[in-house]
């Protein structure tokens, strides 16, 4: 069985190409774009995109049988599987599948894209949540540095006094040191 | 405030209504809290709106029929109960094909001609979607000059941002697609418009904004301000005096993501709200569902008289403060 992923975002591609290597006997290509003649020359029984993907139109169009497209594909949707289909596009992913291939076999490649794309999203936004974190502990630490020159206050009260002013406006730790930073700002005159 | 309520588009000038009404506070006016989300391709906002990660979003019309009928799909019962846009499609040729300023359908069948004796092989043609009133545009243009679009030219289907690039690499000859796509295609020096959509079949039915039936049973309210929202979206985009405005909210990255400029030549041939076009007429369903027989994507058995309940004036009449 020949698998094709088509997904802009490579790194999730390879890490699902990963993942499928470890299925029966198999054949993976990744993309980060359909390409028409390249598709034909691999010949693929399985075509998994993301949902993402801007070509994804072009492969829901091969439904028909033509010299040009001589194998058809159809959208996988396995009925003995309530809400498969609807976990893949919540996951992101849509598979293709050319006619006659055993629903048991292509579940289990959607399976593993669907995973591997659950995965690779909660790095990213274990990612994102990473650099957020950084840049407010950068914040406070400005925030902090302020106080302490304008208020003339020792390091562990000037984090005090955002901490209690955090806590009276019940607004995050980063959100009221940055707001600090941006009004000491606008009173030196560098926003008006 | 109700619930968070997600609409999803497609980087298109016609997705002004949505654009408008979010960014004008018309969504925030009736109380809704509305996340507009940009999608990469028709096939995803039909999944997402069928599963329910989007809850209603911009739409092509016949793509919203076929839906129903499931064909192309799993069957799922949709409503649209308002038309978006009409007249926005144009027809572009590659300026490669020699056919000069203004190309004529005439022009290409004599170049059709000229190639099988020459046994080229067919020129090919992009459309957005096998449910597109744009292929069905394409097709209407060449049929009139006796072209078989299914035997005399190839007609394959391409996402629209990457129309002008296909023109350009000789990957297509052609293609047919909402805009700002042929003005880019126009101003990159690769394309050259040969017919709009109003000079083949005026105010033809193009994108609605639908929701399945079942969300618009459960949310009958929140469709109805939906729906007034989207109205005084579409009326503000359509005056003349908001097009420049307009031009440079569709231009954002997060939105389009084209030139100004270029947003605001397509928008020129664009009708949002005037004359009522904003108004799904069953007539307009049953001319999608004739293009779909005719060109063979319509199974004998299907259920025409579901199709047409789609289609739902009397929800934009209630909306619009008409009935």
């Amino acid at each position: 069985m020949r698998v094709l992923v088509i997904d802009p975002d490579s790194a999730r591609a390879a890490l699902v190409a990963e993942g499928l290597a470890g299925v029966d006997p198999l054949e993976v290509r990744h993309r980060p774009f359909y390409d028409e003649a390249e598709a034909a020359a691999f010949a693929p029984d399985v075509v998994v995109v993301a949902t993402e993907s801007p070509d994804r139109d072009t492969i829901d169009s091969l439904r028909d049988a033509s010299l040009a497209n001589p194998r058809p594909v159809v959208m996988f949707v396995d009925r003995s599987e309530p809400g498969l289909a609807e976990a893949a596009v919540r996951a992101g992913v849509a598979a293709y599948v050319v006619d006659g291939l055993a629903p048991g076999r292509v579940r289990g490649v959607l399976e593993v894209a669907m995973s591997r794309f659950q995965l690779m999203n909660q790095l990213r936004k274990d990612l994102d949540k990473a650099k957020a974190d950084l840049a407010s502990r950068k914040t406070i630490e400005r925030a902090k540095a302020l106080l302490m020159k304008e208020r003339g206050l020792e390091e562990e009260d000037a984090y005090k006094l955002l901490r209690k002013l955090s806590m009276d406006t019940g607004r995050p730790l980063g959100a009221v040191a940055a707001d600090l930073l941006a009004f000491a700002g606008v009173l030196k005159g560098d926003a008006s | 405030m109700t619930g968070l309520v997600k609409l999803g588009f497609m980087p298109l000038d016609d997705a002004a209504g949505l654009i408008a009404a979010k960014a004008l506070g018309f969504f925030a006016d009736e109380g809704l809290n509305v996340e507009l989300s940009r999608e990469a391709s028709w096939a995803t906002i039909r999944d997402k709106v069928a599963v329910g990660a989007l809850d209603g979003a911009h739409m092509l019309a016949p793509m919203v029929l076929a839906q129903s009928l499931g064909i192309g799909s799993e069957a799922t019962p949709m409503i649209a109960p308002l038309a978006l846009a009409t007249d926005g499609a144009a027809i572009t040729l590659s300026t490669r094909l020699g056919l000069g300023a203004g190309p004529s359908a005439v022009g290409l069948a004599e170049l059709v001609a000229q190639r099988r004796e020459m046994e080229s092989s067919p020129l090919t043609f992009s459309v957005v979607f096998p449910f597109s009133t744009h292929n069905y545009l394409l097709r209407l243009w060449m049929a009139q000059v006796g072209l078989d679009p299914d035997r005399d030219v190839r007609i394959v289907v391409a996402p629209p941002p990457r129309m002008a690039e296909l023109l350009a690499g000789g990957v297509i000859e052609g293609f047919c697609v909402g805009e700002p796509w042929s003005a880019v295609a126009v101003d990159a020096g690769v394309g050259v418009v040969a017919a709009r959509a109003a000079a083949i079949a005026p105010r033809a039915p193009d994108k609605v904004f639908a929701t399945t039936r079942a969300w618009a049973g459960e949310n009958p309210e929140v469709l109805q301000a939906l729906l007034r929202a989207l109205l005084r979206g579409l009326e503000w985009a359509d005056a003349p005096e908001n097009r420049k405005t307009l031009a440079a909210l569709l231009a954002e990255p997060a939105h389009i993501g084209v030139p100004a400029d270029l947003i605001a030549a397509g928008l020129r041939h664009v009708v949002f709200h005037r004359d009522s076009v904003a108004r799904p007429e069953p007539a307009q369903a049953g001319w999608l569902i004739a293009q779909m027989q005719r060109w063979g994507q319509v199974p004998a058995d299907a259920d025409l008289a579901a199709a047409l309940a789609v289609y739902a004036p009397e929800m934009h009449d209630r909306a619009a403060g008409l009935a």
